[in-house]
């Protein structure tokens, strides 16, 4: 028992100094994605998916997804620079850092979240089953503080369309 | 009067047929009911926790070890009603076996947790697993979830403190080691929702790694408890000689027993053996007469009166004169010769 009483105390006092010293920048991400992307490029990845996403190849993709980044990156002071392909392979790249953020319609149950953070569900969708799906956007795992500001846009975004 | 003595009768709380004396009685009833607080809460905690769960690691082995507490409270609860069934031809001993099995169960399904949830984590530090921690839908703010997961293991870490407490003097009235090992994990609760919430901050942080840590430390801490509580269980049930509570020493009842019957002055040397069954203890005593003249029954009645009354833990008991200590019963007892067997 005493054995452990040193590292509690040292447990208890790192907690009580740490916790306020790091609450101004929490959370952060670790790979510092935010950082680099505001005033700089969002790399975005963009999967063909309906009203969602549509990419041609001549043009920029557009769709209700592709038009919400572009109101993120600005408000970032970030320009876009999109990557078009299938989930397989924007997943795959999200997953080694190679994109910051993948769009293509998908909802919270996607198999890419293996793969990749998800953001707070942020509209809902019924298909013609009747299904209802709540539609998210991948980011790279970890990168918090980059995830959060995403979710806080989206909240945003949808309060106010 | 006579209503309130009936009534009494009619209350008294039984250990199979060792009628238990106020203190115990108290203590018991007690018991029962801060383990059923102790379930309220923990089933209010385990459900707070997973609302919250999010991708951390560490909270899920909070998680993980908040439902895992459930098992002692709720093998105390079934085991104190199965010891009161009396002792029946099929079951002469009794049903004092039900807290030492009850033990045994929660025991084994500390160790699997524990030793599964190291597994768990050490793969996310192995495969370098970022955990991802975004927003939390706050009545229309979007704050971030980590302060909610930091909050509820705040939240939880201090009422199993006091319950741990309060078990652990009840444990030592009862004699209950399952009472016991429960006391001694709510008392460290607070370490795991604390090592959870460092956790936490330390993704907040951006120390991806610090999550995995802490859940590393609270599986061990959970496969440490298994352990040691899966050793201590089994051997009561192997019929090690009977320990205090808290199994740290001999329990001194033995050594007062057997002082007083080779106190009698019919008896030359004496030696018991005891079995803990749970709460009580069933004794087999040894005794040597005063030149190889046995005892009257009434001698040997009486010795066992005074035996029982030394303690409310023995009442199952047998006296058995012999012309010398049999070694071959008694371990560590010198041979006949005067040499050790």
């Amino acid at each position: 028992m005493a054995k452990w009483a040193g590292a509690r105390v040292l447990v208890l006092l790192c907690t009580l100094f740490l916790l306020p010293a790091c609450a101004q920048s929490m959370p952060a991400d670790p790979e510092g994605t935010l950082e680099r992307v505001t005033g700089g490029t969002l790399r975005v990845g963009a999967s063909d998916n309906g009203d969602w996403v549509s990419v041609d190849p001549t043009r920029e993709p557009e769709g209700s997804e592709a038009e919400l980044l572009r109101e993120f990156a600005g408000r970032l002071g970030a320009s876009i620079e999109w990557t078009t392909g299938s989930e397989q392979v924007l997943a795959e790249e999200l997953k080694h850092g190679e994109l910051d953020v993948v769009i293509g319609g998908l909802d919270d149950k996607t198999p890419w979240e293996k793969h990749a953070g998800l953001t707070l569900p942020y509209t809902e969708s019924k298909d013609e089953r009747g299904e209802t799906h709540k539609h998210v956007m991948l980011v790279r795992k970890g990168e918090n503080a980059f995830l959060l500001e995403l979710d806080r846009f989206l909240a945003e975004a949808e309060q106010s369309p | 009067m006579k209503r309130s003595q009936q009534e009494q009768i009619r209350n008294a709380v039984k250990f199979g047929h060792t009628e238990l004396p106020d203190e115990q009685q108290g203590a018991l009833r007690k018991a029962i009911k801060i383990e059923w607080i102790t379930i309220a809460f923990l089933t209010a905690s385990t459900l707070l926790v997973y609302l919250v769960l999010g991708n951390s690691q560490a909270m899920k082995a909070a998680w993980v070890e908040d439902m895992l507490s459930l098992l002692p409270p709720i093998s105390f609860l079934i085991a104190a009603r199965a010891i009161r069934k009396q002792p029946s031809e099929e079951h002469p001993y009794g049903f004092h076996r039900a807290v030492g099995v009850a033990h045994v169960v929660a025991a084994v399904a500390l160790t699997v947790m524990g030793a599964y949830l190291i597994v768990d984590s050490a793969i996310v530090l192995v495969t370098v697993e970022h955990p991802t921690i975004g927003g939390f839908d706050f009545f229309g703010q979007t704050i971030w979830l980590g302060w909610v997961m930091i909050g509820a293991m705040v939240l939880t870490a201090l009422p199993p403190v006091y319950l741990g407490r309060v078990k652990l003097k009840l444990a030592e009235q009862l004699h209950d080691k399952v009472l016991y090992a429960d006391a001694d994990m709510n008392k460290a609760d607070w370490m795991t929702a604390l090592a959870a919430a460092v956790g936490v901050a330390g993704i907040g942080i951006g120390w991806w790694w610090a999550d995995a840590v802490a859940a590393l430390g609270i599986s061990a801490s959970i496969l440490h408890d298994g352990v040691r509580n899966t050793k201590a269980s089994v051997s009561a049930l192997m019929d090690r000689r009977a320990r205090t509570y808290d199994d740290t020493a001999p329990h001194p009842v033995a050594k007062r027993l057997d002082e007083y019957l080779k106190g009698l002055d019919w008896a030359t040397d004496a030696r018991s053996r005891i079995r803990d069954e749970g709460h009580v203890f069933h004794v087999e005593s040894f005794i040597v007469p005063v030149e190889g003249r046995m005892p009257s029954l009434d001698q040997l009645e009486r010795a066992r009166l005074a035996c029982v009354e030394l303690d409310w833990k023995i009442q199952d008991m047998v006296l058995v004169p012999v012309s010398a200590l049999p070694p071959e019963l008694l371990p560590g007892v010198p041979a006949p010769g005067g040499e050790r067997a």
